[in-house]
């Protein structure tokens, strides 16, 4: 491919600005379209009434989100498929995603009337939980990347069916509960921002330190070890880390599939296997996907909102055979 | 090369996290202002399930975030400027379409559009304690909110919430009126079933993903106990149950309103079963399709009223 042999930092470059292009046609789009001379009104601090007060309390909040939840979700993935050694890895693989999403579900349907801080908190702990489960089922035994992706997805079926459980015991209160288990950027305002925001910029930084970790890691456990770098430990710290991004991103906007899958992939297609290359340019991309998902959610067919996870899905899926076949050719 | 690039990150976070910090302030001081300018007219605090909300004077532009508010507007003659209807007017049953004439769609119930809300420039939301109780705050922000059972309330419940509606609408001697009226037809129905009526009823959505009943307790269950007609499920603990054949059969109800939903259902494929030709509603030819909309998704007073009629039209006169 001949973007390959652009240097990351002009990809990066790139993607930051397609980003921010981005961002301002996400402005517009929606149920009410925006003109550009009314955003520009608005940046200008001109009073630009309703449309300003649209801009200010839901496309921004929106466009952060975005932001958020794609570097989250993206470099969650990028590790993950960095310690897993394996291209499939993702945070909805190892079941932490499941384990969110079946504990929000519980809070939603057999806690109605919790307040409604309630959730993430629920739905972070469910994340932890599943973390645990995996500690204690992989970690214990030697933690073989292999041995963490099958515990993960066997956790994660164990919540899948306990989700399945919930929604058709309580059809009436799964309502609710499907809205947040596809994931939407819907109805997210600066508290949900707030709620977020210092896990990213808390922990984001870190994963930039431990790159050359990964690096190692990622050369597989003999060379790792004979570089002199403790794997399980490093493994161990770096499972935490993805799970804190994907966890608290998840227990935000929901149960958003496919991201943390596809971002590190088509972040490794642009820049290659170098992690501090790789983790700055999936969290670009996963920004990307997911602020295009949420624009075509809300303007394909206003005034009905489609949530975000499923055009995440309707891009992520196709590309992800798309790869699949390419994998097998080469 | 490392050290640019962690410079440049954390530029950007502090860029975004100084734009959020103004703008949040501005609107908190932009709402303070709002409310000193109106406090002369007269003002009402309306309790509902999030609290209590503030209304001032009659609310003229209301958006309605579920059908059982359509309902309870249309029958105090007021006519919504914003519906989330899913999109799809057909959804809105016909006496009160007629009633209420032109509004603007909001999108779903699930996830109505904040943005169009807004741009109605709404003095009063009315939305539903199940689906929009995690947007409370976003709507409260736009308009004085108030948040009723619907989606999960029964006949009972339908009531209280029309009574609040009529309150928050300024319009608390009309609201009486109607209810006066609509207790009369409820009557006169009422009247209509023979006390010595045994037959149990079963109403419920069939569609192609499975049979949902709903028991004594569910909003159509428990308006049709309240004119003598006995539901066939009297047990359980929720409102809406999936059930499959056998346990139709074993609940064996003498009546069976269908709201059917898709063009394929399970009951097509139940037909072909002699387990379900022994039900005494099918034997009987007892079992009546009904209109989706106006039998589950409205639960309001007219809606009630309709279905009611519906009901004792099938069973009474043939």
């Amino acid at each position: 491919m001949r973007l390959k042999k652009m240097h990351p930092v002009a990809i990066m470059t790139s993607l930051s600005i397609l980003v921010l292009v981005g961002a301002f046609l996400s402005i517009g789009v929606g149920a009410v379209w925006i003109p550009p001379g009314a955003i520009f009104n608005y940046f200008a601090g001109v009073e630009a009434g309703g449309d300003g007060y649209i801009i200010e309390n839901f496309r921004l909040p929106r466009i952060i989100m975005s932001l958020l939840v794609g570097t989250g979700l993206g470099i969650s993935g990028a590790i993950l498929q960095g310690i897993i050694r394996n291209p499939l890895a993702s945070p909805d693989v190892i079941g932490i995603t499941k384990g969110a999403g079946f504990a929000a579900a519980a809070v939603i349907i057999l806690f109605p009337s919790l307040p409604v801080i309630g959730l993430p908190i629920a739905a972070f702990i469910g994340a932890g939980l599943v973390t645990i489960g995996l500690y204690i089922f992989a970690f214990k035994r030697g933690v073989q990347p292999a041995t963490l992706a099958l515990v993960g997805i066997a956790l994660g079926a164990i919540c899948q069916a306990g989700i399945q459980f919930l929604t058709v015991k309580f059809p009436l209160e799964t309502n609710a509960a499907l809205v947040w288990l596809t994931g939407s950027l819907w109805g997210k305002d600066w508290t949900d921002v707030w709620l977020l925001l210092p896990w990213i910029v808390i922990v984001v930084p870190v994963t930039l330190f431990l790159a050359p970790k990964l690096d190692v890691l990622s050369l597989g456990d003999d060379v790792a070890e004979g570089l002199g770098e403790p794997v399980r430990k490093a493994r161990l710290l770096l499972l935490i880390i993805a799970v804190i991004l994907a966890g608290a991103s998840v227990a935000v906007v929901g149960t958003l599939g496919f991201v943390g899958l596809i971002a590190p992939h088509i972040a490794r297609q642009l820049v290659g296997n170098k992690h501090i290359y790789l983790l700055p340019v999936s969290a670009l991309t996963g920004t990307l996907l997911l602020m295009v998902a949420d624009n075509l959610g809300r303007g394909l067919f206003p005034p009905t909102e489609v949530p975000a996870g499923i055009f995440t899905a309707v891009i992520g899926a196709p590309y992800f055979l798309f790869l699949l076949r390419k994998m097998q050719k080469s | 090369m490392k050290k640019t690039l962690f410079s440049f990150i954390m530029l950007a976070l502090i860029l975004v996290v100084s734009a959020c910090g103004s703008s949040s302030e501005d609107q908190a001081s932009e709402d303070t202002q709002d409310e000193s300018s109106e406090s002369t007219e007269d003002t009402r605090v309306i309790e509902h399930e999030m609290g209590e909300t503030e209304i001032t004077g009659q609310p003229e532009k209301v958006v309605a975030l579920e059908f059982s508010f359509v309902d309870n507007l249309a029958s105090l003659g007021v006519s919504p400027v914003g519906i989330a209807d899913d999109d799809d007017s057909e959804r809105i049953i016909e006496p009160i379409r007629e009633k209420i004439g032109d509004y603007t769609s909001v999108g779903t119930r699930k996830q109505p559009s904040l943005e169009v809300i807004s741009s109605l420039q709404p003095d009063l939301i009315i939305a539903d304690m199940k689906r929009h109780k995690d947007i409370y705050d976003q709507l409260s922000d736009i308009a004085p909110t108030i948040i009723l059972p619907s989606l999960a309330a029964d006949y009972e419940g339908i009531i209280s919430s029309f009574e609040t509606v009529s309150k928050a609408m300024g319009m608390e001697e009309k609201g009486e009126e109607v209810l006066a009226d609509h207790k009369a037809k409820m009557e006169e129905l009422r009247a209509q079933v023979p006390e010595d009526e045994e037959r149990t009823v079963l109403p419920a959505v069939v569609a192609d993903s499975g049979y949902f009943a709903h028991n004594m307790e569910s909003y159509t269950g428990s308006l049709l106990e309240s004119i003598g007609l006995k539901n066939a499920i009297q047990s359980g603990d929720e409102r809406y149950n999936k059930i499959n054949l056998e346990q139709v059969v074993e609940f064996n109800p003498d009546v069976m309103f269908h709201m059917v939903a898709g063009d394929q259902t399970v009951v097509d494929e139940w037909e072909n079963n002699e387990l379900y030709q022994d039900i005494s509603a099918v034997e009987n030819g007892e079992v009546h399709e009904v209109d989706r909309n106006m039998w589950s998704r409205f639960r309001g007073l007219i809606s009630s009223e309709k279905i009611l009629e519906d009901a004792i039209n099938y069973l009474y006169e043939e």
